[in-house]
């Protein structure tokens, strides 16, 4: 029986319990740190065990005990299969298409899910530097699954990104083809608000689940451009008492990704 | 056979850094960044530098706080939880720092393809991105060129130019007088940025023997030919981890960021204190550290392993 305590979750708690949802069992996930690597670490402790996780630096399946902050942290390594090298594992198991789902965490993304992390401001007229591409574009290059996991807030969500550094859907339909990329991608950003994915046909972000208690409007207000919603748009379960207990004890009991200060204002069941 | 190409770090840095190198760039973020070899080319201040790597983190920005740094190739530039590399985003903004962006497989391409004589390696990445293109938007050919498979012209890919630096600085765990280098643990970009670099200076934690390296020849990550200077320091990636050997120290990082964030005076003051003052890494790890702390660090790393 879950206490009242355990029962309370904050929103933040919830996108990484939802992300974590999104991985199948067995899927070879080339994850970034912070939430995805917490996201990554609750799905092969509960439903996805077989989950294997693949770190840029050139880690090939670790288990994580602790969480580590940065992709050369040694606790990045823990009871890893193998530590290689940055092409063993961005060119190897990445663009040799070995790697069913990349996972990144928040940036700029912009309605046909194209990610800046380069800049703010167009190429030639530069507002605020930002730290790069990193492996993101190798990821939305070469995955067939792209996941994101960011805080939902206007700035982040424009309707066009300044300076496209990963691909998404580039200019809409047809656009990864045209560019000779994979056209076989498709794109999951889960956030504090909702689960937003691409629509089959136009390819532009749409709504298809919403947080519980968060309106389809609350969503859009904090969106930079207007997300559609899905015909079966559905809202994001609750957590179950033991999956909560198991992100909250065993995979970030530290608290250095989730936030103590969101559980002071939880969403109650 | 080459004699022994053990030197200190004064002495290396002093004969394989000129000014104006392309200078490759060891280690990734908090793991194994080159800090000894780092704070020798601050204390010589050998500047003009264009630095190279994958990701780009604390031994790139106190070179940009000492105003060395003219321009980076790169891949990224942050400290993640840390976060971002303040002097050299402070650089690029004011256009002090020039930059030529690249996703890290790329930039590791560009090694690839150094490493193995060719002048150009194609890559899948960067297609349909921003990343093709020079800072201004311009499609300055010389970056990256689309073109296609000669065999499947459905196909396309992005040729990167080989990258071949003037000189590399790694951190290791251990090396042999002769330059044999053996990388434990995650080894990033190196391998191939180091044999596609004309000169390499490797510090490493433990000095052993070549009857050692013959004895175990399986372990040596890159063979004698490609290093021109060993320098032998303890801890020489501190306050960075060097894996198998000690945790990163997240206080040192933070010391640095917080004056890092600010920018001068307090990058100098910085500098000062932590490069400047010191004559050796030695000196510097005696000041920022306590004798205890360097222990802990070490205990730590053993914990995770």
């Amino acid at each position: 029986m879950a206490t009242a305590r355990e029962a309370a979750f904050s929103r933040q708690e919830l996108m990484v319990i939802e992300a974590a949802r999104q991985l199948r069992d067995g899927d070879i996930v080339f994850v970034g740190t912070g939430l995805p690597m917490l996201a990554t670490a609750l799905a092969q402790r509960t439903h996805a065990p077989h989950v294997v996780m693949v770190i840029e630096s050139g880690v090939i399946a670790p288990q994580l005990r602790r969480t580590p902050i940065s992709v050369s942290d040694p606790k990045a390594m823990y009871r890893a299969m193998k530590l290689g090298t940055l092409r063993e594992v961005l060119g190897c198991l990445l663009q040799r298409g070995l790697i069913d789902v990349g996972f990144v965490g928040g940036a700029q993304i912009d309605r046909y899910a194209n990610i800046n992390s380069t800049q703010i401001g167009a190429p030639g007229a530069m507002k605020r530097r930002l730290p790069g591409s990193g492996g993101a574009n190798d990821m939305a290059s070469h995955c067939r699954r792209l996941l994101i996991i960011t805080h939902h807030e206007k700035r982040r969500f424009p309707e066009r990104c300044d300076y496209v550094t990963s691909p998404g859907f580039l200019d809409g339909p047809g656009g990864r083809a045209r560019a000779g990329l994979n056209p076989d991608f498709a794109v999951t950003v889960v956030t504090d608000l909702a689960v937003m994915e691409n629509d089959p046909q136009t390819c532009a972000l749409r709504i298809v689940r919403l947080m519980p208690e968060i309106s389809v409007d609350h969503v859009r207000a904090e969106t930079g451009f207007r997300p559609e919603t899905a015909p079966d748009l559905g809202v994001v379960p609750s957590p179950d008492a033991d999956v909560l207990r198991t992100l909250r004890h065993d995979v970030d009991p530290e608290r250095v990704y989730l936030k103590s200060e969101d559980v002071a204002s939880p969403v109650r069941r | 056979m080459p004699s022994s190409k053990v030197m200190t770090a004064a002495e290396a840095v002093a004969r394989f850094v000129q000014p104006g190198a392309v200078l490759g760039m060891g280690g990734q973020n908090i793991g194994r960044c080159p800090m000894a070899l780092t704070h020798e080319i601050i204390r010589q201040r050998i500047g003009g530098l264009t630095v190279v790597g994958c990701n780009l983190s604390l031994s790139m920005d106190q070179l940009a706080a000492a105003g060395l740094i003219r321009r980076t190739e790169c891949g990224t530039g942050n400290l993640e939880r840390f976060g971002t590399t303040f002097c050299w985003r402070r650089g690029i903004e004011n256009g002090s720092i020039e930059i030529e962006d690249y996703s890290h497989l790329a930039m590791v391409s560009r090694f690839l393809a150094g490493e193995m004589g060719l002048p150009f390696m194609p890559v899948r990445s960067l297609l349909g991105s921003d990343l093709l293109w020079a800072p201004d938007g311009a499609a300055t050919p010389g970056k990256a060129v689309v073109t296609e498979n000669p065999w499947d012209p459905t196909e396309r890919v992005v040729l990167v130019r080989a990258l071949c630096p003037d000189v590399s600085i790694v951190h290791a765990q251990r090396a042999d007088p002769l330059g044999n280098v053996i990388i434990e643990g995650f080894a990033t970009h190196e391998p191939e940025m180091i044999r596609a670099s004309r000169r390499v200076i490797v510090s490493c934690e433990e000095l052993v023997s070549t009857e050692e390296i013959r004895a175990h020849p399986e372990r040596t990550t890159i063979p004698f030919m490609y290093v021109h200077a060993v320098v032998v320091q303890r801890y020489g990636a501190f306050p960075t981890s060097t894996y198998s050997y000690y945790d990163y120290d997240g206080a040192q990082i933070s010391a640095y960021q917080d004056a890092a964030r600010i920018g001068p005076p307090a990058t100098d003051e910085y500098l000062r204190r932590h490069v400047a003052e010191c004559a050796t890494f030695d000196d510097y790890l005696r000041r920022a550290t306590d004798g205890d702390r360097l222990m802990a660090l070490t205990k730590a790393m053993q914990e995770l392993m």
